[in-house]
């Protein structure tokens, strides 16, 4: 006899498989519909058409990268879970898992409205798109599509059967998702990415408008220049992301628990998510530079549209944003130490110490004097770190955990200033006046080694040097963190309350950055739907204002943290205390019984 | 209670340390010159320091349950929101009609030259025409026949004048500027000491005086072409961009050659070009 329960996780995963299916069959409306002759744009009532492709398209890049993320470390998860025999991954594995499908149907259902917005306010170029590229839009992304969704079920609904010496086969079908979920990624980013560098003829002196019309494959379309970091830069991102939603899932259920027991579970489960969300997003600036660098390689004038003239302003709220998740993601680290038993043993070399103070400086210094992708910017950098722990290691002198995290801290909010620190507060600083009333002093001061004036530090140099700063600084306080737990003890579920807060904080910062800079990428193609071919002939090819963007941005972000949050609520609330109702009381066995 | 009375000492001390900082943030910055916006930002950060510094020692946060999370959450929320926005909108905006003109004159008539932009110029002469054409007969049936001459010279006369090539007979030198700003060519070169942040190009303030027209244009087109003296990086880097010749026309380009050559002024030093 069927039990209510399962009969009502059949009809959940039937509304939810049909809800796919309704989505997939818009993408391939949509790719019908682009085979009809010249539609009329339609005029979008609210905020115009160009919201309304950005809020749509947005959302769906939102769902997709958390679809393409999360089980990246569900996987990792589930193999140390099984490999280490600690239940606690296995059961974290299993609970983004759920959330994981839920959002996985609202991915298609928003794709295949993205699509369907487009073709409505963008007909002419959507059509010319994917006319350009039918072969990804009609036959392989719809085929990865259903391939990954019968993976996902597969890996959902085998849970269970495959347990105990099946296990490996059941890890082996997550690493298959993943690869299709990769693949998918690297399929679609070719089209994002043609949009925005479509490759130009090598040998034959065609021009850009005949190579790309007459000459151009599809793999040459796909393989341009912005292809390869945005795949880097996306993947990384989704890891960064899937990471911090996996934080935010633990805060929502730790405010939610009722039991010591439950609070331990999820104090853990929102460290873990937050360390994997740490621990790529120590990778994400460097991915984010390289796509920048290729970005300006294929064409110089993108790189003072975004540096130093509309967009300069995003830029510096990217800096404010970076220097906030940096705060928020060392303070729970710290906030995670100050409950470890013990603590106030461990030390550091004061050699450490004395080396993060000095990386900004040096490295800007080093990094003037022998430009990025000079061979003496990495020898002279590494050999600097590498003489400071020598030093470290040979010198008796130490600092204590508390005096190292508060210098810690001083250094992430130098680094963030001197990311944060424009030539001049204007919106297009190569237009900034002539009197300086916003512009860094001038005046240089020649050194031995190299000239230096305060002009540096709205330059390259200096902000990788304030990017290196702030990653290097989180390694150290995770280093202080494990020499912690391995003098001490750590007390699961004693975290102080606000670290859930800074959890919620860390997601909602890391999302609204994630529309930031996805906008800017966007908007680097200026008045081009194609960045030098396709021109945007209808009134809302403007650079739109930062204030503008922010609201945009925060009304996106906030619709998706509602989603999210309900996702979250009706998967692991409300099926947690549906099993319990439904789960005879614990009642004392037989050993042996089973 | 002894932890609120900790918190308040804590509060005391930090906010104290954190005017002290911030003090001594805006003497230095104006002994070294700094305009007041970046003395502003200094504060700031003082206070963003004087913030860590209280949640670092500050003491720990009782639980909360039930409707209380979920308030303190949704209050959380809409507070960062606000942060979110506010930061934005202190931080100076660019003027989108700026661009939307500079968007006006470079691609209308790349649309006026497509298929679907002469269609659209075609119904808009063809709405034209109607009009006068019933402007006409209301005034034939209002008016005797002597004054139909007069008005079919008129309308013969709009309609074969079009829509004229503005500027054609102008100042070739102001249209050449209007390209240089429109290609926004000062991102990466200076003229009277203005734009180009970064060395990427050369100033040309005497670059009339160094190229000739046909020099000029040949860089335009082919930016391999010629070589700035002490930007041996940069062209080998191929930062001028290869692109000009797809996406402006000649009368476009021939303009910009026209400004640039007026530019002579000697007493800036100008690298000179160098054959490639």
């Amino acid at each position: 006899m069927k039990t209510a329960p399962a009969a009502s996780a059949r009809w959940s995963g039937v509304s939810r498989a049909l809800l796919m299916a309704g989505g997939l069959l818009l993408v391939w409306a949509a790719v019908a519909y682009a085979q009809l002759p010249e539609p009329q744009a339609h005029n979008f009532p609210w905020g115009g058409n160009r919201a309304a492709v950005w809020v749509v398209g947005q959302l769906h890049i939102l769902f997709a990268a958390f679809i393409l993320g999360a089980p990246i470390f569900i996987v990792i998860s589930e193999f140390l879970g099984w490999k280490g025999a600690d239940a606690r991954y296995e059961r974290l594995a299993k609970e983004v898992t759920k959330v994981t499908v839920i959002l996985y149907s609202m991915t298609a259902l928003t794709g295949g409205l993205f699509i369907f917005v487009l073709l409505a306010t963008y007909g002419q170029f959507t059509i010319w798109l994917v006319n350009h590229f039918f072969a990804v839009f009609a036959i392989i992304y719809p085929l990865l599509f259903i391939g990954e969704t019968i993976v996902l079920y597969l890996y959902w609904y085998t849970w269970d059967a495959l347990q105990g010496p099946k296990k490996m086969r059941h890890i082996a079908l997550g690493v298959l998702l993943n690869i299709i979920g990769i693949i998918t990624l690297f399929v679609i980013d070719g089209p994002t990415s043609f949009m925005n560098t479509p490759v130009k003829a090598t040998e034959g002196g065609l021009d850009l408008r005949t190579y790309i019309e007459t000459t151009a494959t599809l793999w040459d379309k796909i393989n341009n220049y912005s292809w390869w970091p945005l795949n880097i830069h996306r993947t990384v991102g989704n890891v960064v992301f899937g990471g911090f939603i996996a934080g935010l899932i633990a805060a929502y259920m730790y405010m939610a628990s009722k039991t010591d027991e439950e609070r331990a579970f999820y104090d853990w489960f929102g460290f873990v998510g937050n360390m994997i969300g740490v621990g790529a997003l120590l990778l994400l600036p460097f991915a984010g530079y390289l796509l920048a660098y290729e970005l300006c390689d294929y064409d110089a004038s993108i790189c003072p549209y975004m540096m130093a003239d509309q967009l300069s302003m995003f830029f510096e709220m990217q800096g404010a944003m970076v220097g906030l998740i940096f705060l928020a993601s060392n303070y729970y680290i710290w906030l995670s130490m100050k409950r470890i038993e013990g603590l106030e043993h461990v030390r550091m070399s004061a050699a450490t110490m004395l080396l993060m103070i000095t990386v900004p400086v040096v490295f800007m210094l080093m990094w003037t004097k022998w430009p990025i992708p000079d061979i003496m910017s990495l020898v002279a950098p590494a050999a600097y770190v590498v003489v400071w722990l020598i030093i470290a290691k040979i010198t008796p002198w130490t600092v204590s955990s508390q005096t190292m995290v508060k210098v810690a801290f001083l250094m992430v909010i130098v680094g963030n200033a001197i990311w944060m620190t424009p030539h001049a507060f204007v919106a297009t600083q190569a237009l900034a006046p002539d009197d300086g009333s916003l512009s860094l002093p001038h005046g240089e001061v020649s050194l031995r080694f190299v000239t230096v004036s305060w002009d540096m530090l709205a330059l390259m140099p200096a902000k990788n040097a304030a990017a290196f700063t702030l990653v290097f600084v989180t390694i150290v306080n995770y280093i202080l963190y494990n020499r912690a737990l391995r003098h001490g003890r750590i007390v699961w579920g004693k975290i102080d309350f606000i670290s859930q807060f800074v959890l919620v904080f860390l997601a909602f910062s890391a999302i609204w950055t994630m529309g930031l800079m996805g906008a800017v990428r966007e908007l680097t193609r200026k008045y081009f739907h194609v960045f030098n071919l396709q021109y945007d002939f209808t009134n809302e090819s403007f650079t739109p204002t930062l204030s503008y963007s922010s609201w945009l941005i925060t009304g996106i972000t906030v619709t998706f943290y509602i989603i999210v949050s309900f996702a979250i609520i009706l998967t692991l609330k409300t099926g947690k205390e549906k099993a319990h109702a439904a789960s005879p009381k614990a009642m004392p066995a037989v050993a042996g019984a089973e | 209670m002894p932890p609120s009375r900790s918190l308040i000492s804590l509060l005391i001390s930090r906010l104290a340390m954190g005017i002290v900082a911030a003090i001594v943030f805006v003497i230095a910055a104006r002994l070294m010159h700094f305009p007041q916006v970046f003395q502003i930002m200094f504060v700031l950060y003082a206070f963003l320091g004087t913030l860590v510094y209280i949640l670092l020692d500050a003491p720990p946060v009782t639980r909360l349950d039930g409707l209380k999370a979920v308030v303190a959450l949704i209050a959380f929320y809409a507070v960062i929101s606000g942060v979110f926005i506010a930061g934005a909108n202190m931080l100076p905006q660019y003027d989108p009609r700026v661009e939307k003109g500079k968007i006006d004159k470079i691609v209308k008539p790349k649309m006026a030259a497509t298929e679907k932009g002469r269609v659209e110029e075609l119904l808009k002469r063809t709405e034209e025409l109607n009009a006068h054409s019933q402007a006409i007969l209301k005034r034939l049936e209002t008016l005797g026949g002597a004054s139909v001459k007069n008005i079919e010279s008129s309308v013969k006369g709009k309609e074969s004048g079009g829509p004229k090539a503005s500027g054609a007979s102008g100042d070739l030198v102001a249209l050449g500027k209007e390209q240089y700003e429109l290609q926004e060519c000062y991102n990466c070169h200076k003229v009277g000491g203005k734009g180009g942040l970064k060395k990427r190009g050369p100033h040309l303030d005497n670059v009339g005086n160094l190229m000739k027209p046909e020099e000029l244009k040949e860089k335009l087109l082919n930016p391999r072409s010629y070589m700035a003296e002490g930007f041996e990086k940069e062209y080998n880097k191929k930062l001028m961009p290869d692109k000009y010749k797809e996406l402006m026309s000649d009368p476009e380009i021939d303009q910009l050659v026209v400004y640039l050559s007026s530019l002579k002024d000697s007493t800036v030093e100008t690298p000179k070009p160098i054959k490639k």
